[in-house]
């Protein structure tokens, strides 16, 4: 499969699990569980910033309009899709990204993405929940969302990552 | 200019960065504190008809509750018929009533996408201005209020939830009359918080809360929950009564919107109120 065939399908993917299931999921004590982002970290190593910020606001503002959100999951993952780079550079290994290679937990290792997307989820999670509250004297709360959905979100993105990407890793390696 | 230039390129991915952002937190802010477009949310016709059909596969899973709110309803209704009552009289005397005349309607109307942990919560329904629907009419189900109409798409509708910070519904409580405001703290959806409730009167745990009908939007007498703990706010002479809801907002499907026919002289009629006196 050509790799923009692969990518607009998973775009839409993403686009439905969040607003079809994730989005109808209570799980209690603020927990959210948004896993869109893990769209941008599969994106190609070599995409500039700009196709990605482009791509990220498309995204979150159709999430958006399927959630009566009005813009808060456009901006935060705007800002997943503006420190993307600069992340990925602190933890570039030794001899730098294989641009052909997808960026996921088992060509770069388990260490290596929950590092990455652990610090892209905290960024997108945090910020999302600060502008949805926006009161600092909530700030205790918005912790406590951020922290318990964080760990939600990244447990569910290796999950999926194991059912949906190992066969393919075996067929090309 | 060349030195704007290369300003212009030295910090182009921020400048991208913060134009979109700004895009995002215009339309976030502006539409939270008064919607003026359809775009972005889901009164379109396209998420309109996503709802729709989405709803069509999960409707069932709470059918089964929701009947029996409505079964207890009718049940309900059904012992005020007249027939329901003893006649004393044999039909000598008949009364053409101009002491009462209509004052609200109902609409009914289906919600079709509902969120519950957000902080703030907009539920979609399944009317809109084609049947009448304006903003700020009330809308509530057989055990309870459920919000006010924040946005009237033409054919679908956004319900500023009682799930919503700021959703400002007065309410009573209804042994005492002791009257103030529905809040939500954004952490628990089976209960809210009212605030202005005076603490010259102590506060029965597990009276009952209804709508106080004085805004116009619902009518007197509509139940929105019930007092679970009353705490003192530090110096004010305020109760923080937190409450808790009748409704439960996760599986409310079937709701009416409230039409109030006098509202507009109401309105007139409270647009006459001097300003100076006020202030």
């Amino acid at each position: 499969m050509s790799q923009i065939a692969k990518h607009t399908l998973r775009f839409f993917l993403f686009f439905l699990v969040q607003v079809l299931v994730l989005n109808q999921i209570e799980l209690g004590m603020g927990i959210q569980i948004m896993i869109y982002p893990l769209f941008i970290l599969l994106l190609p190593v070599d995409m500039s910033v700009f196709s990605l910020m482009l791509i990220s606001f498309a995204l979150g503002l159709s999430i958006d309009a399927l959630s009566n959100t009005f813009g808060l999951h456009a901006s935060s993952l705007l800002a997943v899709a503006y420190f993307r780079p600069m992340i990925y550079n602190l933890f570039a290994p030794r001899d730098g990204y294989d641009i052909l290679m997808e960026t996921n937990i088992f060509t770069l290792g388990t260490a290596w993405f929950v590092k990455t997307f652990g610090l892209l989820i905290i960024i997108h999670h945090f910020w999302f929940f600060m502008l949805e509250m926006f009161k600092l004297n909530e700030i205790v709360f918005v912790l406590q969302k951020t922290g318990l959905s964080v760990v939600v979100s990244i447990l569910i993105c290796i999950l999926l990552q194991y059912l949906f990407l190992r066969k393919k890793r075996s067929n090309e390696v | 200019m060349r030195n704007f230039l290369a300003f212009i390129r030295r910090f182009r991915v921020f400048l991208l960065f913060a134009l979109l952002q700004g895009i995002a937190l215009t339309f976030y802010f502006t539409f939270l504190s008064f919607p003026r477009s359809q775009f972005l949310t889901s009164t379109s016709t396209i998420s309109g008809t996503f709802f729709e059909l989405k709803h069509d596969f999960t409707k069932f899973i709470a059918l089964e509750e929701n009947n029996t709110a409505l079964q207890k309803e009718n049940l309900e209704l059904r012992s005020r018929t007249i027939e329901n009552l003893f006649r004393l009289e044999n039909g000598l005397v008949k009364v053409d009533d101009t002491l009462h005349k209509v004052q609200y309607e109902y609409v009914p109307a289906e919600i079709i996408n509902s969120t519950h942990t957000k902080r703030n919560n907009f539920f979609t329904i399944s009317v809109g201005a084609e049947q009448g629907i304006k903003r700020n009419m009330g809308v509530f189900s057989s055990n309870g209020v459920v919000g006010v109409i924040h946005y009237a798409g033409p054919k679908y509708s956004i319900v500023k939830s009682c799930l919503t910070e700021k959703v400002n519904i007065a309410v009573m409580i209804e042994a005492s009359g002791e009257h103030g405001f529905l809040k939500w703290d954004g952490k628990d959806s089976r209960r809210g918080t009212l605030t202005g409730i005076s603490n010259d009167s102590d506060v029965d745990k597990w009276s009952k809360v209804v709508t106080r009908g004085s805004a116009g939007i619902f009518p007197e007498g509509i139940a929105v929950g019930k007092v679970e703990k009353t705490d003192v706010v530090e110096g004010m002479p305020l109760w923080d009564v937190t409450i808790l809801f009748s409704e439960n907002y996760r599986t409310v499907q079937r709701v009416y919107v409230v039409k109030n026919l006098l509202k507009e002289e109401q309105d007139d009629a409270e647009s006459h109120i001097p300003v100076d006196v006020i202030l």
